[in-house]
This record gives structure tokens, C-alpha cells and sequence, in this order.
């Protein structure tokens, strides 16, 4: 091997072990929690802060939401596992409404229960004409949505 | 083949053949998004959840496939003309580096006025929307290091550089709504299983799709032919084609 | 090869020595943008510690940009960067030094310097071992990022604003997982995943920039 071949190699071969490194240590911080929100059950399990701003994502428990007074509202958020209260006042989406996917920002208290600022809807990547999506709820083959997968 | 591939690369010849692919392209950039829009806008379902809201898919998302299809193009173009010289790449990277921008410039917007209806948000800091926003920051880069050196061979090969440097995003754009929770939802089309989209709203979206390569191609080939003749100006070939064209 | 390599260190860090006043100045300048946002923004204890981390890594980002036009304007102008890219040995490993010195002398005191900002910002001493961790994993992404915009902005009239029209979208994935990392530790949560992020980010970066800086030059000084 000449030494300009030998020098390339060498070159070629730090790179890849720069990028091997890269992926490894990326491979690892996927283990660790690095997320737009957090889930009910990661709350449940204390994984998430009290008292700090956080984004909280689910599906809205049926039955739950219970109008106040004026714009205030209070619904649970699940992932099937658990469910989590939230309180908000305010104008919410149009897509929001029972089993509807939300990401709610705000901050819990010491009882769990989290008071909203901002109430963002969640709609999954599929779209069908109502027609098929009533065959499939009849067929109970409705596609779950992307947030409880 | 690869001598026809070669012979492309001759300013003159690309000149020529570019010409004669214009008018095709443009007929079929106009047949193929007319039809997909008026078959989505007015003839495809509403959505069961969304109802006629969806629709400004149509645009939304063949526009952002286009932002990361034309980055692909451009940054491929680039490591033509920096690693062979090819003077053609050099003018290809260039002249897509505004259609990109405008249709990530598109996506953004479509998207903003499609969130603010359906999330209540006209933007949110989630990583989909962050990393395409940085797209469009790449691309307006990659403009103002290209107008900022004077000299058209030397700017193509430092484009180069940073147009390459930044085709780590793409990546990132792609699977950012993979590997973290984001607001954004998953894709529906490019999976390995089926669509997640239904056939008759499916088919509207794939021909805005070509229709809207078509337009890339055909704009590409206008953008170039001129910036080709702008390096070239004062050669033989390319009084003898204004002459004609002039008559 | 490896004298050729640190010679170019020691020379980097003997001119940093010499003109100590002009690598002080991104030191300087974050001191002084850091004790603006309180003035600016009202000095509420509960609200500075939100926005410290944010405020933090942002005018480090900033300082760094700053010291980037100088970094290789001096040697183009005296004809040194044409020999590094012409001499034997491999221009990106002699580049790659060139920025180490950069970093050594402009990024490094920012990381030392940081827990001070950080009082002044109210954040609370149980951050400052994260803070001091990110930006050591940090600001070398910076400066390795920015060598490549000084790169390819060498010898433009008018190069700093296109600098940082280049290198900030580049910067953002930094300041990022950066600031969230000393978010993070100030709120009490784990913060590992940042930080192997992080470290990602400075792995990928210390052998690709260097590479990438080194084809920049070629076509600049050319």
C-alpha cells in the first residue's frame, strides 16, 4: 500500500468510527425520555414534574368532559392505561371531542391533576371517507389512534 | 448509455434538448395538477373526522415532498459538480435552489393554515415543524452564499460544501415524526404497509405529486437554459440561437 | 505528521496568548448580553431561572459566532493557509487543530466562565455541573460547525452577517438539547438523553467538519 492509499484508509476509517460513535450514543439517548410530551402512564410512574410547564399527550376518556362555567372545561387524558384529570379554560380545537387524540400544555399539582394553558388536537395519519370509517367501527377494525399505539 | 449521458453535459447540447423538453413538461405540469386538484378539492370524500378541512392536503403535502425531493436533487447535483467539475450540475444546483425554497416556503404555510383549524395552533416548536423550518433556512443560505461570490464556478463549489453539510436534515425531517412524540402526525403514503390513506382520496394526491415534479422539472430546465446562456454569453453557439430566436 | 499537527496548535495558542484582548472579546460580549435580559426583561428571580438555560446557550452561540470572521482571515491574508493546504500532510487533520486552538481559546473560557453567568441569572448551584458538562459537549460543535460558514465565507466583503445566516440553522439541533439538557437539571429531571445527544452531535462533528472546513478552503483560497 502506498502511503497516500494507506493515509485515505486511515482518514476513511476515523470518520466511520466518528459516525459509529454518533449512532451509538443517538441509539442510546433513544432510550432515555426526549419527547414533545409526556404520556398519562409516565406521569403515573412520577417520571414527570410537579409544578413545571409540561406537554401532556392521550386520548380524551369518553364520558369525562364536563362543561363548567364560561370556557372552563375538565376531561381526563388516557393512554389506556391510565387516565390523568385536566382542567382548561379556553377556546379548544374543533377536532377535540371523546376519544380524540389531544396534547395538553400545562403544569400538574401535587394531586396529579393538571391545569391547562393550551389544549392542542392530535389527529392521526388516517383518512377515509365516513362511509368506510363507519363499516370499519361496525367491523371493529378501526385502525386505534397513533397516540395509544 | 453513458456516453448519451455525457454528451448532456455540453452546454450547448443541454441547451438544445432542454428546449424541446420544455413544452411537454409544462403540458403535462398543468394536466397533472389540474386534474389531481380538481379530482381532491371537489370530486375525492370528505374525511370521516376532519370532513373538508383535509383536503389542503392536495397541497400541503406534494409541496413538502417536493421540499426534501428538490434538496435531495440539489445536494446530489452539488456532488457532481464538486467532485467531477461538471459545469451542468453546477447550474442544476443553482437554479433548484429557489424552486425548493418556495415549496417548502408552500408547505410551511399550507401547514400553518391546516393547524390552526384542526390542532388550534398555527405553529408549534415539534420537531416535524422545526426541521422543516430549518430547511427553508438551509436553502436561503445556500441562495445568499451563491449571489455573495461574484465569481459563478467558484460560489457553485462552496454552495456545494454547505448544500451537502446540510443534507443531514433530511433525515431528520423524514423520521422526526418517528422518533419523537410530535404534534405532527405520521406519514400516511412513504410506509412499508399500505397507505394509511384511503384509495379514492390516495389517487388525487399521487398525480398533484407528478404534476407537481413536472413543474419542478420544467422550471428547472427554463431557470437553466438562461443561466447557461448567461455563462456562455459571447460564444458562437449562443448568438447564432438568439439570432434565430430573434427572427 | 504529529509534529506538523501540533506545531499548528502551539502557534494558534501562542497568537491567543499574545492577543489575549481580542480573544477576551466573545468572553466579554456574553457577559455583557447575559446582563441585559435581566435589565430587559425585569428582574423576577422565578422568571430568570426559567429563561437562564435558554438565555445561556443562546449568547454562547452568539459569542462563538462573533469570534468566527478572525478565525482564519489572518492566516489567509499572510499566505499561512495556502501552505497548510498544500503541505503533506492531511489538510483536514491540520485544520482540525487550527479549530481545537480556536476552541481553546475562545470556547473553553465560556465554559468555565458559565456557572458565574449562571448566578447572575439566578439559576440554582445543583445545574451547574450539567450547564458546565453541555457546554464542554457543546461549544466545540459550535466552533467545529462555524469553522466550515468561516470557511465559506472567506474573503467575502460583508462575510459576518452571511456567516451567521449559514451557521445558525446549523447551530439549532446544539442549542437545542443544549439548553434542554440544563432545563432539565435545574427542574430536577434526568438528563441523560440530552446529553447523549449531545455527545453525539460532537462525535459527528469532530470528524466530519473538519473535512468538510478543509474542502471549504480549498475553493475559497483558490
Amino acid at each position: 500500500m502506498t502511503p497516500t492509499r494507506r493515509r485515505r484508509l486511515l482518514g476513511a476509517l476515523v470518520i466511520v468510527l466518528g459516525v459509529a460513535i454518533a449512532a451509538a450514543l443517538i441509539s442510546m439517548a433513544f432510550r432515555e425520555n426526549l419527547t414533545f410530551f409526556f404520556t398519562p402512564s409516565q406521569v403515573a410512574a412520577g417520571e414527570a414534574p410537579v409544578g413545571q410547564p409540561l406537554r401532556l399527550g392521550g386520548l380524551v376518556v369518553p364520558g369525562s368532559i364536563e362543561r363548567g362555567e364560561g370556557l372552563g372545561v375538565r376531561f381526563a387524558v388516557t393512554d389506556t392505561a391510565t387516565e390523568v384529570p385536566v382542567y382548561y379554560e379556553g377556546v379548544l380545537p374543533d377536532l377535540f371531542g371523546e376519544n380524540q387524540g389531544v396534547v395538553v400544555r400545562g403544569s400538574l399539582d401535587a394531586s396529579g391533576r393538571l391545569t391547562a394553558s393550551q389544549v392542542l388536537a392530535k389527529h392521526d395519519e388516517n383518512y377515509m371517507p365516513p362511509e368506510v370509517a363507519d363499516a370499519l367501527r361496525a367491523q371493529g377494525a378501526m385502525p386505534p389512534h397513533e397516540m395509544v399505539r | 448509455m453513458n456516453k448519451w449521458l455525457h454528451s448532456w453535459a455540453a452546454p450547448m447540447v443541454f441547451y438544445d434538448r432542454a428546449g424541446r423538453l420544455l413544452l411537454p413538461l409544462w403540458m403535462l405540469a398543468v394536466v397533472l395538477t389540474g386534474i389531481g386538484v380538481v379530482w381532491g378539492l371537489f370530486l375525492a370524500p370528505a374525511d370521516y373526522l376532519q370532513g373538508d378541512a383535509f383536503r389542503i392536503i392536495y397541497v400541503h403535502v406534494p409541496s413538502a415532498w417536493m421540499a426534501m425531493f428538490v434538496y435531495m436533487f440539489m445536494a446530489s447535483a452539488a456532488l457532481v459538480a464538486l467532485v467531477w467539475r461538471v459545469k451542468l450540475a453546477e447550474v442544476l444546483a443553482r437554479e433548484s435552489a429557489p424552486i425548493g425554497a418556495v415549496f417548502t416556503a408552500l408547505a410551511l404555510a399550507t401547514g400553518s393554515l391546516w393547524g390552526k383549524p384542526m390542532w388550534g395552533t398555527w405553529w408549534v416548536w415539534d420537531a416535524r415543524l422545526t426541521s422543516v423550518l430549518l430547511l427553508l433556512f438551509l436553502y436561503l443560505g445556500f441562495i445568499g452564499l451563491q449571489s455573495a461570490i461574484d465569481d459563478r464556478r467558484l460560489a457553485a463549489r462552496a454552495g456545494a460544501v454547505l448544500a451537502l453539510v446540510g443534507v443531514v436534515n433530511i433525515p431528520i425531517i423524514h423520521y422526526s415524526v418517528v422518533w419523537w412524540n410530535t404534534l405532527h402526525q405520521g406519514a400516511s403514503v412513504s410506509r412499508l404497509d399500505a397507505p394509511a390513506i384511503d384509495p379514492s382520496m390516495l389517487w388525487p394526491l399521487l398525480l398533484v405529486a407528478a404534476g407537481f415534479t413536472s413543474y419542478f422539472g420544467a422550471l428547472l430546465l427554463l431557470r437553466a437554459r438562461l443561466e447557461i446562456l448567461a455563462r456562455e454569453a459571447g460564444r458562437r453557439w449562443v448568438a447564432e440561437r438568439l439570432q434565430v430566436a430573434e427572427q | 505528521m504529529r509534529q506538523a499537527a501540533l506545531g499548528v496548535l502551539r502557534r494558534e495558542l501562542l497568537l491567543a496568548l499574545r492577543r489575549r484582548s481580542d480573544y477576551a472579546q466573545p468572553l466579554l460580549f456574553l457577559a455583557l448580553v447575559v446582563t441585559l435580559f435581566p435589565l430587559a426583561l425585569g428582574a423576577d428571580p422565578a422568571m430568570l431561572q426559567a429563561a437562564g438555560p435558554g438565555i445561556l446557550w443562546v449568547t454562547a452561540a452568539l459569542a462563538t459566532l462573533l469570534s468566527l470572521e478572525g478565525m482564519f482571515r489572518d492566516d489567509h491574508a499572510s499566505g499561512l493557509l495556502e501552505q497548510l493546504l498544500l503541505s503533506p500532510h492531511p489538510a483536514s487533520l491540520l485544520v482540525g487543530m487550527k479549530i481545537f486552538g480556536h476552541w481553546l481559546a475562545t470556547g473553553l473560557p465560556i465554559v468555565l466562565f458559565a456557572p458565574l453567568f449562571a448566578l447572575l441569572l439566578n439559576l440554582p448551584a445543583a445545574g451547574f455541573g450539567v450547564l458546565m458538562l453541555s457546554l464542554l459537549l457543546g461549544t466545540p460543535v459550535l466552533t467545529l460547525v462555524g469553522a466550515i460558514g468561516a470557511a465559506l465565507t472567506l474573503g467575502l466583503p460583508r462575510g459576518g452577517l452571511l456567516i451567521a445566516l449559514l451557521v445558525l440553522p446549523l447551530y439549532v439541533p446544539v442549542l437545542i438539547f443544549g439548553a434542554g439538557a440544563v432545563a432539565g437539571a435545574v427542574a430536577g429531571l434526568p438528563v441523560a438523553g440530552q446529553l447523549y445527544v449531545l455527545g453525539a452531535e460532537l462525535s459527528a462533528a469532530l470528524v466530519l467538519a473538519p473535512v468538510a472546513t478543509a474542502a471549504a478552503l480549498r475553493v475559497t483560497t483558490s
